[in-house]
């Protein structure tokens, strides 16, 4: 990474007896499209209001564009929010709403009209500029919203989950205008979500944040393949996780055999001092797994559960025979062939190639 | 089906809402109604002649010193308003924004309770402290300053009007606060706008229904206020509530007096109604 824009350092937010922000340590370059995500009181939304200055940090640096900005007024900062209520001021017109940040900056009435226009335009909302913004669909005002944050020609924008009222459909939309603005304005996003598929669309990285402490940085897919821990393993997509514990004897070839109430499996080597008898847990995506009707030489038998049809793909829930659940996930017509309704077992296995080895202790 | 539901239904409605409209009729519409009537009687001998005559009217607004009042009246009761809205103002803001759920809850309840006890007692509690050797002299006093004449003077009436109206004003302005959205202020400080600004920018387009009416309520209990001007403000020159004492003293004139009642009247409908629409204008969608 080049010079970061961002750079947050040993940041501690604490209210009076609740730490929301634990020792956070993040840098972000110029240009990045940053998620930060997690559950519901994980500290998300609290990093991103230090970086608007709407909280102050208890301890640490919030450094942006080479500056400490710990004392700088929210005013004075050129770090424009998008809100998850969006925040329109009801009493002014779309285009009244998107000139705000130019009116507070002293632009000429007749020059920030004009930029009011293209932005709305730009986003393709100009028919309504004069419309009052309390007519406008959620979709409308979304964008409203953005051109309101971004007419100031921000470095850095900043958004707090504001895709989360809006219909499915419109998110997908909506994110696609995110990616494209993004790219085209090269202004760094950092954008706050609890949802994983927004994130993983459109982020060049993504932090995952767990009781104020950062529990991974990585780009989507690395996230997704190798979660850090036990936390972004179960928060991250639809993982099997295994434990057990290392077995006496291993395969060799850069294979550890760890031993589990299901049976020994292999799984891809780490780095880590694997000494026999310790636990070891691995993580298997459930879209890793095979499934087959026929047994198979280490092939977890099991009886489905439940499933869950989400479309082209289907997640079925199973149980092995000391109760462990494991799920999969598969293309609808591939399943098909399986005949899942008429009940009766399956057989799972993977590859050790597709367990992902968790660090020791995490 | 027996009997159609809908007629039994209305029948019952009724029967709740009928001792209401009666009342209304009878104690408000009707009185109102005979006010009017009265302002087109006569007087003759000391005595009121029921009759339809415009001489009460034409009297009335031919007469400078009606309209000196009328103006003295409209000029003290806007100031009040002001006034009340402008030093209400802070106060509200900040237990609307700086104090906790808490501490606004019992703010307003402290608010309350000057009502507990009559204006007019809190009125001549004044007299004490604003006479010539009243306390607020008697304090000025010690550093060599005053007497000052602060009672039989406008300075007095506004005072009696404010112990009418400011707390009322005050809790309309923490209410109608109270209820902004919070990350509407906070937006328009992310979008660069300066905290004093804020009050401008964003807090008033938002408070403006409430603060309207509070300013409203101030003007009309001041408009009709008595006791302020009488006991505070010497009565001279009169504002219109005392001029209609005056007149009905005076001679039995009803009808004259009812004529300065119909004035007031008409200019608070007046009022009200263009404050109202002003207070909920929302913007034309084009």
């Amino acid at each position: 990474m080049s010079e970061p824009l961002v750079t947050l350092r040993d940041v501690v937010k604490r209210y009076d007896d609740f730490t929301a922000v634990k020792r956070m340590n993040l840098e972000i370059g110029a240009g990045e499209f940053v998620a930060i995500m997690g559950p519901s009181g994980c500290g998300k939304t609290t990093t991103l209001r230090m970086l608007a200055g709407l909280e102050a940090p208890t301890e640490g640096e919030v450094v942006i564009d080479g500056r400490v900005m710990n004392d700088v007024p929210v005013h004075e900062r050129d770090t424009p929010l998008v809100w998850q209520s969006l925040a329109l001021f009801p009493f002014l017109n779309a285009r009244e709403n998107v000139e705000f940040g130019l009116k507070m900056r002293a632009v000429a009435p007749g020059a920030r009209r004009k930029k009011a226009l293209e932005w709305l335009d730009r986003l393709g909302i100009a028919e309504f500029a004069e419309r009052n913004v309390e007519t406008l669909s959620g979709g409308q005002r979304q964008r409203v919203a953005l051109a309101r944050s971004l007419i100031t020609e921000p470095r850095l924008l900043l958004l707090d989950e504001p895709l989360s009222a809006l219909d499915a459909h419109l998110v997908i939309r909506m994110q696609g205008v995110l990616t494209r603005l993004q790219r085209e304005l090269g202004i760094t996003f950092v954008h706050v979500t609890h949802s994983q598929s927004e994130a993983f669309a459109m982020a060049d990285r993504v932090v995952i944040m767990s009781r104020g402490e950062i529990a991974q940085v990585g780009a989507p897919r690395d996230i997704y393949r190798a979660p850090a821990n036990r936390f972004v393993a179960e928060f991250v997509g639809r993982n099997n996780i295994i434990a057990g514990t290392v077995a006496p004897v291993g395969p060799g070839f850069g294979l550890l055999r760890v031993d589990t109430p299901l049976g020994p499996f292999d799984v891809v080597a780490d780095d880590a001092p694997r000494p026999p008898g310790e636990a070891a847990v691995f993580v298997v995506g459930a879209d890793r797994v095979e499934i087959g009707r026929e047994p198979r030489p280490g092939a977890v038998p099991c009886t489905l559960i439940s499933e869950e049809f989400i479309g082209s793909v289907v997640t079925l829930f199973l149980e092995a025979p000391d109760g462990t659940e494991l799920k999969v996930q598969a293309q609808e017509r591939a399943l098909a062939a399986l005949d899942a309704g008429s009940g009766g077992a399956f057989h799972l296995s993977w590859s050790p190639q597709e367990a992902h080895l968790l660090p020791p202790g995490a | 089906m027996a009997s159609d539901p809908k007629s039994r239904l209305d029948l019952y409605a009724l029967s709740f809402r009928l001792p209401i409209l009666v009342w209304q009729a009878l104690f408000f519409v009707g009185p109102l109604a005979f006010m009017l009537a009265m302002s087109f009687f006569d007087v003759k001998n000391y005595r009121m002649v029921e009759t339809f005559e415009l001489k009460a009217w034409e009297r009335m607004l031919t007469r400078g010193y009606v309209w000196d009042s009328y103006f003295l009246t409209l000029g003290r009761a806007a100031l009040a308003a002001l006034v009340a809205s402008l030093v209400a103002f802070p106060a509200a803001w900040l237990l609307a924004f700086r104090a906790s759920e808490t501490q606004r809850r019992w703010a307003i309840f402290l608010l309350v309770i000057p009502f507990f006890t009559s204006y007019l007692v809190r009125t001549f509690s004044w007299l004490v402290i604003l006479a010539e050797s009243g306390v607020v002299n008697a304090g000025l006093g010690a550093f060599g300053l005053g007497p000052y004449t602060m009672l039989n003077t406008g300075f007095g009436t506004l005072v009696g009007y404010l112990t009418l109206v400011l707390p009322l004003v005050l809790i309309l302005q923490t209410v109608t606060l109270a209820h902004i959205d919070p990350r509407l202020p906070a937006a328009a400080r992310n979008l660069g706008c300066p905290p004093g600004r804020v009050i401008w920018e964003v807090v008033l387009p938002l408070a403006k229904t409430g603060l309207v009416v509070a300013a409203l309520f101030a003007f009309i209990l001041s408009f009709g206020d008595f006791v302020a001007p009488y006991y505070l403000g010497g009565s001279k020159p009169p504002t219109l509530p005392i001029l209609i004492i005056d007149t009905t003293k005076s001679g039995q004139q009803w009808p004259r007096a009812a004529v300065v009642a119909v004035m007031m009247m008409l200019t608070l409908f007046a009022i009200a109604f263009a404050s109202i629409a002003f207070a909920y204008r929302k913007r034309a969608s084009k």
